[in-house]
């Protein structure tokens, strides 16, 4: 276990040993997963992290993080993008970590930050629901308190990993008369709770990575409210900051690309001056995301902080990233509806699941036509 | 802070101060189409601020500042739509000369340069308009210029940086007005101002004016020519900058249904898209300023994705700005028409985005998958 202090190292050499590492020990056979992958793949690579101290890279030092700074921590996910690390179901640690540390309690820290870490504990993340979607302050699943314990009833949805997951933290409205993001609490709960079904879904790559997840009378600890009564709407929204600069990386683009112009040559599509002509402003597209991408690093790096405008790295990010799906799909040609890696002279491409993984990027995490309205209104100040 | 930053800031606020002070709409509309088309006052003002010499080394009497600090002027400078033409002598055609190898001339003109009493053009472009600085039909040969020049801009100047194809490779020569054998015709641009249609005719020319030869001419005029292109961006994103806020404030302003119209989410998102596309010039243009001051190499390549996303974002929100203004948006007495004319012209100049797009696509070859 190393504990060092990574914010007085050189970018660089950082940036060299996290990839070296990377090389060494991540398995071959898990680089650029075509999906999600569930935990029973990536829970030996996750113990390699736990064991190395690496497994939670924004956490502080005191509960067992690297301490990174945001700057360093971009080098991080830059470096795993890159080298095609998959994501473990890492909602505890990227999401829940930091918000327990914000918010909650020093004995809530004690009870759920250090199984979380070892990961013995599995979270998955209770938002959305069939009816709060794009709308998520209009939740309905509501928990009353009864004694020492909330009873929660409702649903939630778009859960991902909540198949393998061993907790859940939950937006829950406590309180009907309220506006509606003033009612509403945080709260965590244990899966084997009685009362909670899991119906997963399948997605349209054919793999169930999220789904729906039913309380029924499901009764929790009142001390496992985080934060205070009806805060939890602010909480929530207080650490999406971050989330949006890594959404906006380049790197998953770049990637593409470079599949991409395996395609283009194997197919003979530089002889096609419209397509390249297409293909050329593809490229100049994800040039340019990289540069506005460098922008905002750079604010992290000097220690600013990110204004709202982020947003539009998110918005850019996606959607080159959907276009870029789509020219595969066209440079591929009667091979752009074949499933699994197709054979290309130069390469093999799996052309169909990053077509499919580029829909829900511009849905999830707020949709992109919610981003522009946040845009509108906090950013060019546009009337409500 | 950095001393970089500290220093484009002073140099914005001084542009600010002009604007408020110098020059104005009005004064814009009123040169409109008229000879030469700018204020040769206001030129005066320019080059008392410094601003002509900003890219000229100090021992030429200049300030012998770089990209970074001619993009800050720029890009305001532009937001006040002046017809003064700032890049295309103080960059376009003071660089050429400089990046040549005629000491003698470059003493003798670029202290004028600078100081604002000597007004250059490059005259590099021929009939085509095509960008290849060596593409070249017009001959020099016997001491004389035979050919002619396109998008001469500024038309009106106290002399012209003509490149030619000599025996001995390209050749770029300083022809002074008058000089017999050069006659210049005019073209008028989109946004009132108007540029030279030069013929030569044995246009007389002495060693004594030939800036540069050969391999130094070829590359004096790529790299002119490139940062000219890298600072047409500059401008573009000073003019949409500029288009974009009067288009929002209008959108806050006008009423219809009873309400705001920027308050419609079709228009919003629009706005938004707008602003995207504001945003991504204004980050290449900054990452390429990054870049080249850390290594001069890749002029080319960023110049050709600078003006590539200026032209297109420049025209886009110039033309967006006119939909959202509405039937007001198309009269003359609108101001935001003056905004998309500008853009027009700095988008076609020195190369449009389709014609940047394409030199990128030769430049930087694309990398396979391993």
């Amino acid at each position: 276990m190393q504990t060092r202090d990574w914010d007085k190292m050189a970018d660089e050499a950082f940036r060299l040993e996290v990839r070296g590492f990377f090389q060494k020990q991540y398995p071959e056979h898990l680089r650029f997963p075509a999906y999600h992958l569930r935990w029973a793949d990536t829970k030996d690579w996750y113990k390699k992290l736990v064991d190395k101290g690496w497994a939670a890279p924004g956490w502080p030092k005191e509960w067992g993080g690297m301490g990174l700074s945001p700057s360093k921590l971009l080098i991080f996910i830059e470096e795993q993008e890159r080298h095609g690390v998959a994501r473990t179901p890492d909602m505890g640690i990227i999401l829940l970590g930091p918000l327990l540390i914000k918010f909650a309690t020093e004995e809530q820290k004690k009870r759920f930050l250090p199984p979380t870490l070892r990961g013995e504990y599995i979270w998955c993340q209770g938002y959305s629901e069939p009816n709060a979607g794009s709308d998520l302050a209009n939740l309905k699943t509501e928990a009353v308190l009864d004694g020492d314990e909330y009873v929660i009833n409702g649903s939630k949805i778009w859960t991902s990993y909540a198949m393998d997951a061993t907790h859940m933290f939950i937006l829950v409205r406590t309180d009907k008369q309220a506006k509606k993001q003033e009612g509403i609490s945080f709260l965590l709960v244990d899966m084997k709770t009685p009362g909670i079904t899991i119906r997963p879904i399948r997605n349209l790559l054919g793999v169930e990575v999220f789904a729906q997840v039913f309380l029924d009378n499901v009764r929790t600890p009142a001390q496992w409210l985080v934060g205070k009564p009806n805060q939890g709407w602010t909480m929530a929204k207080a650490l999406l900051g971050f989330e949006r600069i890594s959404i906006g990386s380049p790197k998953l683009a770049q990637t593409g690309l470079k599949r991409l112009e395996a395609i283009v040559q194997s197919q003979g599509l530089t002889r096609d001056p419209a397509f390249m002509d297409r293909y050329t402003q593809l490229r100049l597209d994800v040039a340019d995301l990289a540069s506005a991408y460098g922008r905002f690093a750079d604010l992290l790096k000097r220690g600013e902080t990110l204004g709202p405008d982020v947003s539009i790295l998110k918005i850019v990010a996606t959607e080159t990233f959907q276009r870029l799906t789509e020219l595969t799909l066209e440079a591929a040609g009667d091979a752009g509806a074949l499933g699994g890696k197709v054979a290309f002279r130069k390469d093999s491409v799996d052309i169909l699941s990053p077509f499919y993984n580029a829909r829900p990027a511009t849905i999830y995490g707020g949709s992109n036509e919610i981003q522009r309205n946040i845009l509108a209104k906090n950013v060019l100040d546009l009337p409500g | 802070m950095s001393q970089q930053e500290d220093q484009n800031r002073m140099l914005r606020d001084a542009v600010t101060t002009f604007a408020a002070r110098d020059t104005s709409i009005a004064r814009v509309r009123e040169l409109r189409d008229s000879a030469p088309g700018f204020d040769k006052a206001v030129w005066k003002t320019i080059a008392e601020l410094g601003w002509t010499g900003i890219m000229i080394p100090e021992e030429y009497g200049g300030m012998g500042l770089g990209l970074s600090e001619m993009a800050a002027v720029l890009e305001e400078f532009a937001k006040t739509l002046s017809p003064e033409p700032l890049n295309p002598s103080a960059v376009l055609a003071a660089r050429a000369l400089l990046h040549g190898g005629n000491e003698a001339l470059k003493k003798k003109l670029l202290p004028g340069i600078a100081s604002g009493e000597i007004l250059p053009a490059l005259a590099w472009q021929e009939s085509e308009g095509g960008i290849d600085p060596l593409a070249l039909a017009t001959r020099a040969e016997g001491g004389g210029l035979n050919g002619g020049k396109r998008f001469v801009f500024p038309a009106d100047a106290d002399g012209y940086l003509v490149s030619a194809q000599s025996g001995n490779g390209p050749v770029l020569y300083w022809v002074e007005k008058g000089t017999a054998g050069l006659t210049v015709e005019y073209e008028s641009r989109a946004d009132g101002t108007r540029c030279g249609r030069i013929t030569l005719r044995n246009a007389k020319v002495s060693d004594s004016q030939l800036a540069a030869s050969g391999k130094t001419a070829g590359a004096a005029l790529q790299r002119a020519v490139d940062e000219a292109t890298l600072m047409a961006g500059a401008e573009l994103l000073g003019v949409m900058s500029r288009a974009l806020e009067i288009t929002l404030e209008y959108m806050r302003i006008r009423v219809q249904f009873g309400k705001p119209i920027g308050s419609f989410q079709a228009l919003q998102h629009r706005a938004v898209d707008l602003f995207i596309q504001k945003e991504l010039s204004f980050s290449v243009l900054r990452d390429a300023l990054l870049h080249l001051a850390a290594d001069p190499s890749g002029l080319s390549l960023w110049a050709s994705r600078v003006k590539y996303r200026c032209s297109e974002a420049g025209m886009r929100i110039g033309r967006e700005s006119i939909q959202i203004h509405g039937g007001i948006g198309f009269t003359d007495e609108c101001d935001i028409g003056l905004y998309m004319k500008r853009a027009m012209v700095l988008s076609a100049w020195l190369g449009n985005g389709a014609t940047h797009r394409h030199r990128y696509a030769a430049l930087a070859p694309a990398e396979a998958a391993a």
